[in-house]
């Protein structure tokens, strides 16, 4: 949509206001609208009221929603070189994932989305994956036999769960809590801010630290609207962007000081494992993985060596 | 003008025009929001768009609820469930003043609750009760307003298809099973508010009172009703219980109800395949409702409709108390002329910000608003219970009209203390911890 | 009956057939969703996704069967005051603005959805069936559709069968 000289760029994505990812993303906004002197303006869409991140994904492709954040799992339905990105343990830690995505191997994978008319801008940091329970603590692999752990509806999440132990069972995330108390699930698997903004913390009582995998989120321009800004803009926007995603890496890290104190004095255990263990379980997911794709093993092999 | 404004006018305008000329309520939608739409969106992304929500509007496990509970309800519409459930109802009340009315309204709590649709607890109990109540004495007009009214507390008594669009429609901050839990109390309230009205009446016409059952009588059709009722439990223990999710619930529902019509033989094998017709229809019906809503209100979000009448009614109400009554005044207007699914549909993602910014649970507005559309769909112009009521008891529906005001300005009563009394909803599901 | 009422029909039952058989299936899935959970122990992860696509086919098929059949839920209280004229007028406009509609919206932005999500080759999660599929059904029925309108309009215009 035009005004007189000015365009707008609707962004749409399904996490509250108090998440450091729409916080990152406010950045963007304010970077964006100050780079461009008020010439293109970021209208921002929270709490999924534009859709679910697939339904916002393909609202890019038809081009009437401009931008979005997603996790880079779900975007792995659409373009598979995310599916890399939620191999479990690929990365050792936050220095080398960061290293990895920011660097060339992480930028050719941004690239891969144009082709299904999904830009991706940057990564912003989404932490690492643990189990949460709420009756049985997850101390080592063997603890998860038997367990219903909710995943994402995502074949590799599943693979994962299943591999170590579990029993994955894939659930829509508004009906989690609910589930969780009830027994319906024994458990689930998440970062820290996401652990508590759910305010699934209340009703378990073990938060395991295995970190499983640390899938990040990606913000993304549909193709329809990135072609349609001038050469000076596409810079403006790539820059904001950058700019947006080191800020937003220190909300990141704020959030999941406070949400691991919120969780702590709320009673929850937390558990330290052994990840080796868990790592160890797991490797068939990614013997699997580039049997289904091995056309992406070498960049599997070059994040590992990296 | 702002293009915005000039949208929403389009919107609107359009969409009462349409819905005066007859169009079918879902296509009326339809248009509208293809209309206001293309005001904002290019043509093509716009027509894209608007397909793309109508088809991802209904990709819902837990919509799936709705045909189930539609057919469970189909399969019990057919035997002699009401008949049980009837006689159940009199060997309880039939001996106080006015005993047939009490049967009447406790019989359509019953089957109410049991099917989930006021409009099948209305047809099934309202063909047999006006007779019976006409040979008394009672009115056909009246037996009419007593029949319609109470059937409204089966969509506040789970299992309540209307209660799952309100989860769809609030995004997932109330849960289906804290809902279901929430309705019983303002359910049986609203029952028992009928109830004291028709005292009133029956004492001061001189209504017969029925004779006074014995313990073994009522034992006797207590265990005939016995199976039917187990079903209540069945669904709405399980969801408690955590033994599996409302959508399951349901299918269990159909999967109970098939069971039990075979085994008192009010059904057979080949009946299933119309009684799945049947309620393949009712589903589309009211599942096309659901796609088209669910267009109109990301067109609302997207244009940040809902944002602009909540800073509305915040700034210039700026009371509580003022606003809650602003919200229930406009619903109840919205109700005489819309049905229950739309509405909810589309109003509850415009009210619902407001009313939790004031503090209100999500699960709480849930059961305001749906009992407030309960009243609409027994008024004029368009009200759909008060169709069917008036038409299964032969009457006209301009006859029923008067008789039935004073049982509609009970249910607003009642629509106040559950607003203003947050508990009535709330106790139940606070004591569960949903 | 002439032809055109013959084939009505035959694609009347048809539908009906459809809607009766994806029930029947949807029925059978979520049951042997909630039976392998208790008794075999495991959930399958199709069991959910199929659910969710057999009822976005019920429904939007079943909408078309519906317009066929003119059982969709509209508001005659208006309607009902017209003169017999008037409401022959309205429901052939009524038809024209339906038939505007499944061709504008359900054809023409359906088709875009099936050919945009096809293009690019969208898998749906656990069943990795292409979404284009699923959403193939938009356009489908949004031409069945058409086809009825043009069949109650001309009806109408032969003075037939007003209601
Ligand atoms: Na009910
Ligand atoms: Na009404």
């Amino acid at each position: 949509k035009e005004e007189t000289g000015t365009k707008v760029l609707y962004l749409g994505h399904t996490l509250p206001q108090t998440h450091p990812v729409h916080k990152g993303i406010l950045e963007f906004q304010k970077a964006l609208e100050q780079k461009s002197n008020g010439t293109l303006k970021v209208k921002i869409f929270p709490d999924a009221q534009l859709g679910s991140e697939r339904e916002v994904l393909e609202l890019l492709q038809i081009g009437s929603v401009a931008a979005t954040k997603v996790s880079a799992a779900t975007l792995s339905n659409f373009v598979p070189e995310y599916h890399i990105l939620g191999i479990p343990y690929l990365f050792r830690d936050k220095d080398h994932q960061f290293e990895v995505l920011e660097g060339e191997i992480g930028k050719s994978i941004l690239q891969k989305g144009s082709k299904f008319w999904l830009r991706g801008l940057c990564y912003y940091d989404a932490g690492s994956r643990s189990f949460y329970t709420s009756q049985k603590a997850i101390r080592t692999p063997e603890d998860l036999k038997g367990l219903k752990i909710r995943v994402m509806n995502n074949q590799m999440a599943i693979n994962m769960v299943n591999s170590m132990g579990g029993s994955a069972t894939p659930l829509a995330y508004g009906e989690l809590y609910t589930a969780i108390q009830q027994g319906v699930v024994d458990g689930a698997e998440n970062n820290p801010p996401s652990f508590v903004s759910s305010n699934h913390y209340e009703i378990s009582k073990y938060y395991t630290l295995d970190q499983h995998s640390s899938v990040p989120d990606v913000l993304l321009i549909g193709t329809k609207f990135w072609d349609k800004l001038s050469e000076e803009e596409k810079v403006w926007v790539q820059e904001a962007a950058d700019e947006s995603a080191q800020a937003q890496k220190k909300f990141w890290n704020e959030s999941v000081e406070e949400s691991m104190k919120i969780a702590r004095e709320a009673g929850v255990e937390i558990i330290i494992p052994d990840k080796s263990l868990f790592a160890e379980k797991s490797k068939s997911v990614v013997e699997e993985f580039v049997k289904e794709f091995p056309e992406m093993e070498p960049i599997v092999n070059q994040i590992k060596n990296k | 003008m702002s293009i915005e404004i000039i949208s929403i006018i389009v919107l609107f305008v359009s969409f009462f025009t349409l819905l005066l000329l007859k169009v079918p309520v879902a296509y009326s939608i339809g248009i509208a929001t293809t209309l206001s739409l293309l005001l904002n969106i290019d043509k093509l992304p716009g027509l894209t768009t608007i397909a793309q929500r109508m088809t991802t509007g209904i990709d819902s496990f837990a919509l799936l609820a709705i045909p189930f509970f539609i057919l469970a309800g189909d399969i019990m519409k057919r035997g002699g469930i009401a008949n049980r459930l009837i006689n159940f109802a009199k060997s309880l009340v039939a001996s106080l003043p006015g005993g047939l009315a009490y049967v009447n309204i406790l019989a359509s709590m019953l089957f109410g609750a049991i099917s989930g649709s006021a409009l099948a607890a209305a047809s099934a109990i309202g063909s047999i009760m006006t007779d019976r109540m006409e040979e008394e004495g009672y009115p056909r007009t009246l037996s009419a307003s007593v029949n319609i009214t109470s059937s409204t507390t089966g969509l506040l008594i789970p299992p309540s298809n209307i209660l799952i669009v309100y989860a769809l429609a609030s995004g997932g901050t109330a849960s289906v099973a804290a809902l279901f839990i929430a309705g019983y109390l303002p359910g049986i309230l609203l029952g028992f508010a009928i109830m004291g009205y028709v005292a009133f009446i029956a004492i001061s016409k001189g209504y017969a009172k029925g004779k006074r059952a014995t313990f073994s009588e009522i034992w006797m059709y207590f265990r005939k009703a016995f199976f039917s009722l187990l079903l209540l439990v069945i669904v709405v223990g399980g969801i408690v219980a955590g033994i599996f999710t409302a959508t399951e619930a349901s299918v269990i529902a159909v999967l109970y109800a098939a069971i039990l019509s075979l085994a008192y033989g009010d059904m057979k094998i080949k009946d299933f395949s119309g009684v799945l017709l049947s309620s393949a229809k009712t589903t589309a019906v009211v599942m096309f409702l659901i796609c088209t809503s669910m267009a109109m209100s990301w067109l609302f979000s997207f244009e940040g409709i809902p944002e602009m009448i909540s800073v509305f009614l915040l700034e210039s109400l700026n009371n509580k108390f003022a606003i809650f009554l602003a919200i229930n005044l406009i619903l109840l207007i919205i109700g005489t002329f819309m049905d229950m699914t739309p509405a909810v549909l589309i109003f509850t993602p415009i009210f619902l910000p407001v009313v939790t910014t004031l503090g209100m649970d999500p699960v709480h507005f849930g059961i305001v608003i749906v009992l407030n559309l309960c009243i609409g769909i027994c008024t004029p112009p368009v009200g759909t219970l008060l169709f069917v009521g008036s038409g299964v008891a032969k009457v006209s529906v301009t006859q029923v009209i008067k008789p039935l005001l004073p049982f509609l300005a009970i249910m607003v009563a009642v629509l106040m203390l559950i607003s203003f009394i947050p508990e009535i909803s709330m106790f139940l599901p606070r004591l569960f911890d949903l | 009956m002439s032809k055109v009422d013959l084939i009505f029909n035959r694609v009347s039952r048809i539908l009906e057939v459809f809607m009766i058989v994806i029930f029947a299936l949807l029925v059978l899935d979520v049951l042997f969703q909630v039976f392998s959970r208790y008794l075999l122990g495991t959930s399958f992860t199709w069991t959910e996704e199929f659910a969710r696509f057999a009822l976005i086919w019920m429904t939007i098929l079943g909408a078309a069967y519906l317009n066929g059949k003119k059982e969709h839920l509209s508001m005659d209280f208006l309607y009902q005051k017209f003169s017999e004229t008037n409401k022959r007028k309205a429901s052939i406009l009524i038809e024209v603005l339906i038939f505007l509609f499944a061709l504008i919206v359900m054809v023409i932005g359906g088709l875009n959805l099936v050919y945009t999500t096809l293009h690019l080759e969208q898998l749906s999660g656990t069943l990795r069936i292409p979404l284009g599929y699923v959403y193939a059904i938009m356009p489908f029925s949004g031409f069945l559709i058409m086809c009825f309108s043009i069949y109650h309009i001309s009806n109408f215009l032969k003075n037939k069968n007003i209601e």
